[in-house]
């Protein structure tokens, strides 16, 4: 983006007057050497990685101490949405970014399309593409020749319910939504206070997750026109189901991510979670006195003898489009995504579901400290990752969450099963109309 | 929007007839207890904080909430460990970009306060108009225009880039403004130009140290609207060595969704933040005096 | 910044130029970070983006001009005008209630019958000290059930409380916030106007057996009335700019939607949505109305409480 040269003098004139003045600016974000290609094996190349995962400072020290002349810095970013706008103002000032940013993998097409992100297909080595499920691989392609980025993490759902609770009140572990529907009931009956779990509003990809599982896939390519699908049969088979759970008040209707739901998982009245892979490390933070207490299963079905689940999180690491040094950068990325030494870091110190299946193995020999009644976590997990659905994001995947916030916020205080259905609506017509206005075409 | 007023005389004293000469310095119970309830409310969040940053993690959510414990050190411990102990590099940089920032602001708005207030030239209401009519642009708005606009000469992710936007003050120019008229009378400033004195040490010398009460009002002012400023820091600063403590505990806060919100890190660092400006304020607690319009009677 | 000494001689003529010297600083940091800017985003809110084709990849996204339909967007957006109405009544409830205390507090620290005058001024001042975002996360640590000790106390007492965060009451969730950030420093800015006051004006009063509260009501209130109203301007200007505390807040309920206010809608637009351009247009709007009601009250208040300087 270019300014007005007026406004550009005006500015130049006081940078130059501050920058007189004497004072040492801050770390620069790239490094100052611009050459590509082969000549750079010989310098040092500095890179900066905004990140907010756990672990990143271990796993980046270990690659520090091994490369002395590609040496990274990581910089911790708030995990929010304003952090990829952040990115997006540096990437229209052209400076600013960094040359590596950790990515969400239902951020990543909005990233393309503000064509953040550098492809880095001439970078790396072809048989990368093993290293993941394909589904995987195919949100860092978005279907096409282009990378961008090596995935990092995933998290396919599953069920968590307390071992303890659901002895004291003799109940079944759900194998259908159905089941889960009952044991809800039950539990609730049972001791008024507790309850199965929560339809979070807040929390547009736990949703996102499971209308997954269900079947629902909300955007789609054809040929060159965007589809929206959110509103689709399957999407509203799960607003509904929840809406119904909520209404009959068998189900809370609170957010996740409170001091509340906290204060509640400690008690035993959250006595279940439908979450993904990465839970052990969120209750050991938050509810550290119920280690042991916990079990995961798979998660229920919508019919008898399926085996279907969805994703919640994961990211890639991405190459942005600013980087000098996208050679070294990816070289990083790659290695700190697919390097048995790194995964093993990455499981260790960072907690996270690695998405490299042939690292998974050794990385995942024992399960998380917080489930040591669980021996078997892992080889439960990497089965049910297997059942992931096919999922596409949108270049809007931001308009969509934030109307899931508001919509179903309303929907939830609301307690209506219909409202539920209301808010599918309103979130397919909100994304719908801001594709339209963007001037993307959109096959209705 | 003007601010050019000045208040009418105090009205004449009504005088009333009745008998009864009232004992005027009797305490009244109702009044003292009224104002301590105040207090008591203004208190209680803080007293919240002091609590619960004793508390562990576990106990945060599991025991009430005015109980305290005894792991405020274990607390401060781990949250000075924290990254190599980057909570107290974000407590450096709040107090550079906030104090250096607020001082400078000070210089600024006591120079164009001065300016306002002791000298009549063209353009002087337009200008003064222009300068207050900042206030009603919100921050949020301007922190991207003004990213790009810095990035136009490299400024962003440095010190510079929260600093250099801080300095500019509307509400500190208006102060300044007021001080200058009430407290440095005209025919000091006479006097001086009479013996010869040049405007710099007009200035330093004569108006600065007269307005000193004021300024430091102005500094309080500005260091708190600086140290509140999230938006800037946020959107300016990609090194998380640069961030101010706002920028620094709201990223423990959110950290999303696989990972645990670090509720016990940002009390603790929400009440260590807390304390120097606590200090801060009890020091300079006899400048507390905002003076929004008297002064206008005079200009 | 060092303004030059002018020669002995050359005194009186450089008199003419010392405001401007004086200004200079001031005027260039305010044309660089905040005339450039506004006029930046005043740019850009006749600006949009169009997109081609599956808008990926280079050169698919361009910037074009959009003459006035961000602002027509803006202002027939019903979540816009639902945040406006919304703030509106924010205003209503927060303004007169935390202006009332600011002016009571005031008058029992400037009392000599109050007892722990200076205890109470410097707890009550204590909250300015807190940012918008911690207080905001500490009074939601005290808002929620579970964790907090007001329903821990009620609980006990056997009151059933509402829930403060629920439709209803969020609106004065949010104003309490505001309440006690705010409350101390409008206090300490009319305490400062009542020191002002010559004692002889009431002590005259008081000989003549005036009570307390006659005195408060007859002497004290009117003279500090353009303190009350520039305090009420201010206010007036910061609720319409209310951000920290309802975006702070919001994960914590389902009742915050994202243009709670009018400013949220801003950043919703400009860091959610990525969409700077109608933010940029919705912010000039916000800021013209501010604008108007600011002038429009002082216009109604002039009369009454201030001559107008003629300088």
């Amino acid at each position: 983006m270019r300014l007005h040269t007026g406004i550009r003098a005006a500015a130049i004139i006081a940078a130059t007057t501050l920058l007189a003045a004497g004072c040492t600016s801050g770390d620069d974000t790239t490094s100052s050497s611009p050459t590509g290609g082969s000549t750079e094996k010989a310098e040092k190349v500095d890179l900066t990685f905004w990140t907010w995962a756990p672990g990143m400072d271990d796993v980046v020290k270990a690659w520090n101490d091994a490369n002395p002349d590609i040496q990274v810095t990581v910089n911790k970013q708030d995990g929010g949405d304003p952090a990829v706008t952040k990115l997006l103002t540096a990437i229209k000032a052209g400076s600013g970014a960094p040359d590596l940013m950790q990515t969400e993998y239902q951020k990543i097409p909005t990233l393309v399309a503000a064509d953040a992100l550098a492809d880095i297909s001439g970078a790396v080595d072809s048989s990368i593409a093993g290293h993941f499920a394909d589904g995987t691989w195919q949100s860092v392609t978005l279907g096409g020749d282009a990378v961008y980025g090596i995935p990092q993490d995933s998290g396919p759902m599953e069920f968590y319910y307390r071992e303890d609770i659901f002895t004291k009140y003799k109940l079944d572990v759900p194998t259908t939504w159905a089941e889960y529907a009952d044991v809800a009931t039950k539990l609730h009956e049972a001791d008024p206070k507790a309850y199965l779990g929560t339809f979070s509003a807040t929390d547009a990809g736990w949703f996102t997750g499971l209308t997954q599982q269900a079947g629902a896939s909300w955007w789609g390519i054809n040929g060159d026109a965007w589809s929206v699908d959110i509103d689709s049969a399957a999407s509203q088979k799960v607003a509904s189901y929840w809406g119904d759970l909520v209404e009959k008040g068998v189900i809370d209707n609170k957010p996740m991510y409170t001091p509340e739901w906290n204060a509640a998982l400690n008690d035993g009245t959250q006595a279940g979670w439908v979450s993904a892979i990465w839970a052990p490390g969120v209750l050991a933070g938050n509810a550290a006195d119920t280690q042991g207490k916990w079990k995961m299963a798979p998660m229920p079905q919508w019919n008898a003898g399926d085996n279907a689940t969805g994703n919640w999180g994961g990211s890639a690491t991405s190459v942005t489009s600013q980087s000098k040094n996208v050679e070294a950068a990816t070289k990083f990325a790659t290695w700190m995504n697919t390097s048995q030494d790194a995964v093993n870091i990455l499981v260790a110190k960072g907690g996270l579901y690695p998405a490299d299946l042939p690292g998974q193995a050794e990385a995942l020999s024992a399960p998380p400290a917080f489930f040591p009644n669980q021996p078997d976590f892992y080889t439960t997990a990497t089965d049910i990752a297997k059942s992931v659905q096919p999922f596409t994001y949108g270049p809007n995947v931001n308009v969509a969450f934030s109307a899931y916030n508001d919509q179903f916020g309303k929907a939830a205080e609301s307690k209506k099963a219909s409202a539920f259905l209301t808010a599918l609506t309103a979130m397919q017509k909100a994304t719908v109309d801001d594709l339209l206005n963007s001037g993307f075409t959109v096959d209705e | 929007m003007t601010a050019t007023l000045a208040p009418t005389k105090p009205p004449t004293v009504v005088r009333t007839t009745t008998g009864a000469t009232g004992p005027s310095n009797k305490r009244s119970t109702l009044s003292t207890v009224v104002l301590l309830v105040g207090a008591a409310y203004c208190l209680l969040p803080v007293a919240w904080v002091l609590v619960a940053s004793t508390k562990s993690a576990g106990e945060l959510f599991t025991t009430f909430t005015f109980t305290p414990s005894t792991h405020l050190w274990d607390n401060v411990q781990d949250l000075s460990a924290y990254r190599g102990g980057l909570f107290w590099r974000w407590m450096a940089n709040t107090a550079l970009y906030a104090g250096v920032g607020a001082l400078l602001s000070v210089i600024v708005s006591a120079m164009a306060g001065f300016g306002l207030a002791k000298f009549s030239f063209a353009g002087k209401k337009a200008i003064f108009n222009v300068i207050l009519a900042g206030v009603l642009v919100p921050g949020v708005v301007l922190a991207i225009p003004q990213y790009l606009l810095l990035a136009q000469v490299g400024l962003t992710n440095t010190y510079w880039s929260v600093l250099l936007p801080s300095i500019i003050s509307p509400y500190g120019i208006y102060l300044a403004r007021i001080y200058a008229a009430a407290s440095v009378p005209d025919d000091v400033l006479e006097a001086a130009r009479t013996d010869g004195a040049g405007e710099a040490r007009i200035f330093a010398r004569i108006a600065v140290p007269m307005m000193v009460p004021g300024l430091v009002t102005v500094f309080l002012f500005q260091f708190v609207a600086i140290w509140n400023n999230y938006m800037l820091p946020y959107i300016m600063l990609g090194n998380d060595r640069l961030f101010p403590i706002t920028v620094g505990l709201s990223g423990l806060l959110n950290q999303g969704a696989s990972q645990p919100a670090m509720y016990t890190a940002v009390i603790t660092g929400a009440l260590l933040s807390i304390i120097p400006l606590i200090a801060l304020f009890l020091l300079l607690q006899r400048y507390w005096q905002v003076d929004l319009a008297a002064g206008a009677v005079k200009a | 910044m060092t303004v030059q000494t002018p020669p002995r001689a050359r005194r009186r003529r450089s008199g003419r130029f010392a405001p401007y010297v004086y200004l200079a600083p001031a005027m260039t940091l305010f044309a660089l970070f905040l005339a450039l800017p506004i006029g930046y985003a005043l740019y850009l809110s006749f600006r949009t983006v169009k997109v081609s084709g599956l808008g990926l990849g280079k050169g698919a996204r361009t910037e074009v001009w959009a003459g006035f339909d961000n602002y027509a967007r803006s202002l027939t957006d019903p979540d816009f005008i639902d945040s406006v109405i919304r703030v509106a009544l924010y205003g209503l409830v927060l303004v007169p209630v935390m202006l009332g205390l600011a002016l009571l507090f005031a008058l029992l620290l400037d009392s000599k019958r109050t007892r722990g005058r200076g205890f109470s001024r410097v707890s009550i001042f204590l909250p300015y000290a807190v940012p918008a975002v911690i207080a905001s996360l500490l009074w939601g640590f005290l808002y929620l059930p579970r964790v907090s000790p007001f329903y821990y106390v009620f609980d006990k007492i056997g009151w059933d409380a509402p829930d403060i965060l629920s439709s209803q009451w969020v609106l004065f969730a949010i104003a309490n916030i505001g309440l006690w950030g705010g409350v101390g420093f409008n206090m300490i800015v009319i305490y400062t106007a009542l020191k002002a006051i010559p004692s002889e004006l009431y002590e005259a009063a008081r000989l003549d057996g005036a009570t307390e509260v006659q005195i408060a009501w007859r002497i004290k209130i009117p003279v500090v009335t353009p303190s009350l109203i520039l305090t009420f301007l201010f206010s007036m200007i910061a609720t319409l700019q209310v951000f920290a505390e309802p975006m702070t807040l919001r994960p914590l309920t389902n009742t915050i939607s994202s243009t709670w206010s009018p400013l949220m809608k801003v950043y919703r637009d400009a860091f959610t949505r990525d969409d700077i351009y109608s933010a940029a247009a919705t912010s000039v709007i916000i800021a013209l109305a501010t604008f108007a009601l600011s002038f429009g009250f002082l216009r109604l208040v002039q009369r009454r409480a201030f001559s107008q300087e003629n300088s």
